[in-house]
């Protein structure tokens, strides 16, 4: 029978690219919704934004905790994409080979991997160039400096374009996450992938929806608000020393 | 079913070609065919055949759904043809080869030497370490509720549409498909079968095998005999990645 | 030319064939089978209903065993059947359905306590026993006393055909796919082979063997409208007719299966009629208690298959544009029951009617099925006139089936006569007898031949349509020699079918000029063939003046033992003439454990043997005498009818069953 001892690499692979991928949609979907905040009020953003920098816990803030978060994310990003990589078509032939076969199908399913396909390689470079910021300049998130950013530093189209490819790759791997480990799978399961895919495509339409409006909202703040006494948004409700 | 009603004229489009004639080439051959009422790709196909072209290869063995020879691209989608009724298509439709398999001509391939590949390599066979079974006892008892779970696996008939509907085939050429990886859970839930978990996972715990699915689920959208693929593929991924602990 | 040898060379990868193979590979010869497609696509897959075996593990079944199982099975041949092999039979049926469970056939198996079923037309629950938890379960059939039937839901075959081919890959049994045997390779009256034709190039291969057997099953395309596949076209029947030596045995003999659908004729399970179908006319009323007020819907298939069209004559038949047909009702059985033991039933019904089973009826008529004539065989499986040459399965007549086959005996039988034949030939192959002593010139001479047949059907001109004479047999086939036959009609389908077989040596293949893969080619000289197979069938239908099981003639509507209780045996020893030659084998009375007696279906007709009521008196005498001295049923048995020396030795010993023999 066997001699050799089996090679878990490939399941451990397998399960690491599936887990790294759920923390990172986890990650999005508590994010978009913290920096949709800004749709209640400015008071409110920073509130959530002072949070993340530790101030509830410390009575003071850290950004570089911000930082740290940051990084955290892009090391299970990095390994996310680096698993992920193997299943992307590598040469050509492959890709035409991957690419007729989708279209031939006419099956949704697998023109959802397309999709995958395309909104994670838009995210190599993008999410970089926002994981970068994050890390470098952590101290540049709030109302005012986050609209900044948005409007002066142009970063408003390249958040357009995360937004939408961020939310459709997520909430596609959650779907597919589900279908792949057979989660929550009912006794008719043709019943519950349903289920599943309309909750998919329901919260693809919800994020989007909301992270348009922050993203409108953000830029209608750097559209109109006076910079020129800087960035720095002062609260209102809570007074805090100067560092 | 009225008699007055006009049929309609089919406009069927066949991807030809003759790997054995050395002047041909692939090419699509338009044939007209009056519809009849519950024609199916089996009468169409036979009629193109014996009033059109003689020469139109193509496989039917059963003509009833339950071999699995049929099986070809019906615009762009595998399934059975035998069992696709002409009314469900538009009039103009296209049939082409089952890709990825061993093309005889035409419509015709060579499902069956595939498959023999895959169960050669899968063993999908009871492996039992006892010597000769004396067939004069009893039979060894099953659990109905277990010989009913292991049938609805052993349902597969080998008919190829899961591995044409499958990208991951598509790109790896050594990928054993759904057929194979449902193989594995029905021998797995056979306790006839004596392989251990290490056993299965050394088959198909790797990139060719169930770590290797990319989850797109073709295969179990084409399966002409509704089988529960996903969840059985789900399932190998959770039993062998458990192994691993 | 190529020449492939091998110990024995097998043709046909059905159950009966790969069942040869494994016992062959076990015995440590060599085999090679030839299948016309892979293995796992024969016609064997089609078989849903079930697989007789008499286990008597589930209620209904309590009681069974091999001499109830015997019983049905000759009356259910209306006498026609070898008593020894039919005996020989329901021996090993429950030992080769116990080696399939080991091999992995997910059977269906009993649950105790209470569950429903319909039995005629009312619900009725039965307790199972605690201690027949978990063995194999078994249906109700037609024609048979107990719950016989073994089954996985409603894909027996395809269950057993799978574990069968998986058993063969195991033992490395070498199978060359697509390859279709053309002719027979012999040399004074002994078999060495056949010439075989590579669907795929074209390529015409000897095979050389010491043993031949054909397990290439029956000849229901004959038919225009058959519930066989449609390589069913009795090609093996074909090259052993051809060979002038082999002969065939009782072809006339066809079963028409009360339930196919139409129009298309593909086949819903007796299992449907067994868990509780009715069968119902134009009126929605259910006519075969009024036919048949013991067995019903569940009488034998020849019975309610004629029982069918008596009642569609009478102008009871729904109309509809494809003839007259009559409707199966599974409603009463439920959703659940029809999901869960009926799904290829549903399937069909979805996919070729666009109907629901579970609401809707589904209209069927009697349409050819199962062909109970073949290769005439001695009980060993070899040929009685051609040495090497074995048969087995459906395209053999060895005779279990007589003139009408019980359901769920067919499978039964391919697995059981393989099991046999495998070690049959095996003694064969050990003994000195076997040494091949054909010349490799004689061989070349058999795929000249061959070859320059197919050069002429390609090369032919102003020649005959293959397509055209294939339909017109096919129609004489259904219109002449149907369920019901006469005289008049089979004249003139003898004649008529003497014209085409002239004709159909005149065929040219049009356009379609490939010696590759060439379904035109392939079509011309299996035309040829089928021709041949049809004149044996309606000739020795118009020549049996009886009616006997499925064989039912309007002229002669009596079964007459006195002259007609022999097998019809056919052979075609000049291929230039243009009828087989027939002659009789008697059917001795003097032997059998069961007399002929009356099968309890309508009007008993029956003219008797004399010999008839003597072998009834020592019959009785020798029960009567062992019953009263205690003897087993064994023993009574064994002084009626020995048989257990004709059995490889491995399979003599008595089966376990609950109860019994434990």
């Amino acid at each position: 029978m066997r001699k050799e001892k089996i090679d878990k690499t490939p399941a451990r692979l397998d399960f690491l690219q599936s887990f790294t991928g759920l923390i990172l949609a986890l990650f999005i979907t508590g994010h978009i919704m913290f920096e949709a905040s800004i749709l209640i009020s400015n008071e409110m953003m920073y509130k959530v934004t002072i949070m993340f920098e530790g101030y509830y816990f410390f009575g003071e803030k850290y950004p570089g905790i911000i930082s740290f978060l940051a990084a955290a994310i892009s090391v299970i990003f990095v390994i996310h994409a680096g698993i992920a990589m193997k299943k992307i078509p590598s040469s050509y032939r492959n890709y035409k080979v991957i690419k007729n076969h989708i279209q031939g199908m006419k099956h949704e399913d697998s023109s959802l991997w397309m999709v995958q396909v395309i909104t994670g390689f838009m995210m190599f470079f993008m999410g970089s160039v926002h994981l970068y910021i994050m890390m470098s300049q952590p101290s540049d998130i709030g109302p005012f400096a986050s609209s900044s950013r948005v409007v002066d530093e142009f970063m408003g189209p390249l958040y357009f374009m995360l937004l939408i490819s961020v939310v459709s790759h997520a909430f596609i791997g959650l779907y597919r996450l589900a279908m792949k480990w057979g989660f929550m799978e009912g006794k008719n399961t043709k019943v519950s992938r349903a289920r599943f895919k309309f909750l998919m495509k329901a919260m693809i339409a919800i994020y989007i929806v909301v992270g348009l409006s922050s993203l409108a909202k953000y830029t209608y703040i750097g559209m109109t608000h006076d910079f020129s006494d800087g960035v720095k948004y002062k609260s209102q409700t809570i007074k805090m020393e100067n560092h | 079913m009225s008699e007055s009603k006009k049929q309609r004229v089919l406009k069927i489009s066949i991807l030809r070609f003759d790997p054995h004639d050395p002047e041909d080439f692939p090419h699509m051959e338009t044939f007209e065919v009056e519809e009849a009422d519950g024609m199916t790709l089996f009468i169409a196909l036979n009629e193109i055949r014996e009033h059109h072209d003689n020469s139109l290869k193509f496989d039917f063995v059963c003509r009833a759904g339950i071999c699995g020879s049929c099986s070809m691209l019906v615009n762009g989608r595998p399934t059975l043809a035998c069992r696709t009724l002409t009314a469900k298509l538009d009039e103009k439709f296209t049939l082409a080869p089952l890709p990825l398999f061993e093309l005889i001509g035409d419509l015709s391939v060579y499902t069956g030497k595939w498959m023999r590949g895959l169960n050669e390599r899968l063993e999908t066979w009871i492996h039992d370490k006892e010597e000769e079974l004396n067939v004069d006892k009893l039979e060894e008892k099953m659990e109905p509720a277990l010989a009913d779970e292991i049938y609805e696996l052993d349902r597969c008939v080998e008919c190829g549409c899961c591995v044409a509907g499958c990208g991951t085939a598509k790109m790896n050429p050594y990928f054993v498909g759904a057929v194979g990886l449902n193989k594995i859970a029905r021998y797995q839930l056979d306790p006839r079968d004596k392989r251990s978990d290490d056993d299965y996972y050394e088959l198909v715990g790797n990139e060719d095998g169930v770590f290797g699915c990319m989850t797109l689920l073709g295969c179990e959208d084409v399966c002409p005999k509704d089988l529960p693929l996903q969840s059985k593929i789900a399932y190998l991924r959770r039993m062998m990645l458990k192994n691993t602990l | 030319m190529k020449v492939i040898y091998t110990d024995v060379l097998i043709i046909g990868g059905g159950l009966a064939g790969l069942r040869v193979a494994t016992g062959i590979k076990g015995r440590g010869h060599d085999a090679v089978v030839l299948s016309l497609v892979p293995p796992k696509r024969s016609h064997s897959a089609a078989a849903q209903g079930g697989m007789q075996a008499s286990l008597a593990n589930c209620k209904m079944g309590e009681g069974d065993n091999e001499d109830v199982h015997f019983s049905d099975t000759i009356k259910g041949s209306d006498w026609g059947a070898d008593q020894e092999v039919a005996r020989m039979f329901v021996h090993c049926a429950p030992k080769a359905i116990r080696e399939l469970a080991h091999w992995g056939v997910p059977w269906s198996r009993v649950h105790r306590g209470d569950h429903a079923a319909i039995i005629n037309a009312e619900k009725v629950t039965i307790t199972e026993k605690d201690e027949a938890h978990g063995l194999i379960t078994a249906r109700d059939f037609g024609g048979t006393k107990k719950w016989r039937t073994c089954y996985t839901s409603d894909g027996t075959g395809h269950s057993m055909l799978f574990a069968m081919d998986n058993k063969a890959k195991q033992e490395k049994v070498e199978v060359h796919e697509r390859l279709e045997a053309i002719s027979l390779i012999h040399e004074n009256g002994r078999c060495y082979g056949a010439v075989a034709r590579n669907l795929m190039s074209g390529e015409l291969v000897a095979y050389v063997s010491k043993a031949t057997t054909m397990a290439t099953g029956g000849y229901g395309r004959i038919y225009s409208v058959s519930t066989n596949a449609i390589i069913c076209q009795g090609m093996g029947q074909a090259i052993a007719l051809e060979t002038g030596v082999a002969t065939l045995g009782n072809m006339e003999a066809i079963q028409f299966h009360p339930t196919a659908i139409v129009p298309v004729g593909i086949l819903t399970t007796e299992g449907c009629r067994g868990d509780g179908g009715l069968l119902l006319d134009k009126d929605g009323y259910r006519f075969m208690p009024d036919y048949e007020p013991d067995k019903k819907e569940l009488a034998s298939r020849d019975v309610v298959s004629r029982r069918m069209t008596e009642h569609m004559r009478k102008g009871k038949g729904v109309k509809s544009r494809y003839g007259d047909h009559l409707w199966l009702d599974i409603t009463i059985l439920g959703r659940e029951h029809i999901e869960k033991n009926l799904r290829e039933v549903k399937e069909i019904c979805e996919n070729f009617l666009g109907i629901d089973p579970a609401v809707d009826w589904i209209p069927v008529r009697p349409t050819q099925h199962y062909s109970m004539g073949g290769i005439r065989t001695k009980y060993t499986g070899e040929s009685q006139t051609l040495k090497g040459l074995y048969s087995c399965g459906e395209a053999a007549c060895w005779d279990l089936h007589g003139f009408n086959r019980l359901g769920g005996n067919s499978v039964s039988e391919t697995v059981v006569a393989g099991m046999l034949v495998a070690e049959n030939i095996s003694d064969y192959l050990d003994s000195d007898e076997s040494h091949l002593t054909i010349h490799t010139s004689n061989i070349e001479k058999f795929v000249k031949i061959e070859s320059d047949k197919l050069d002429a059907l390609l090369t032919k001109e102003d020649g005959e349509d293959a397509y055209v004479l294939r339909r017109r047999m096919e129609e004489i086939m259904m219109d002449k020699v149907g369920i019901f036959r006469n005289g008049d009609d089979l004249q003139e389908a003898v004649d008529e079918l003497e014209e085409l077989c002239k004709r159909s040596k005149n065929i040219e293949v049009f356009r379609s000029k490939s010696r590759a893969a060439n379904p035109a080619l392939v079509n011309a000289y299996r035309t040829q063939k089928m021709i041949k197979v049809a004149l044996t069938v309606a000739y020795g239908a118009l020549l049996r003046t009886e009616s006997r099981g499925a064989h039912s003639r309007e002229d002669y509507p009596e079964r007459d033992d006195a002259n007609w209780l022999k097998r019809t045996i056919t052979s075609w020893p000049d291929e230039n003439q243009l009828v087989p030659t027939v002659s009789y084998e008697e059917i001795d009375i003097s032997k059998m454990e069961l007399p002929p007696g009356f099968r309890g279906y309508g009007k008993d007709l029956t003219k008797h043997h004399p010999k008839t009521a003597e072998r009834e008196i020592v019959v009785n005498a020798v029960k009567e005498k062992l019953e009263a001295v205690g003897e087993s049923r064994f023993e009574i048995q064994n002084a009626l009818m020995p048989y257990l020396d004709k059995l490889p030795k491995k399979y003599r010993a008595i089966n376990e069953r609950l109860g019994e023999n434990i």
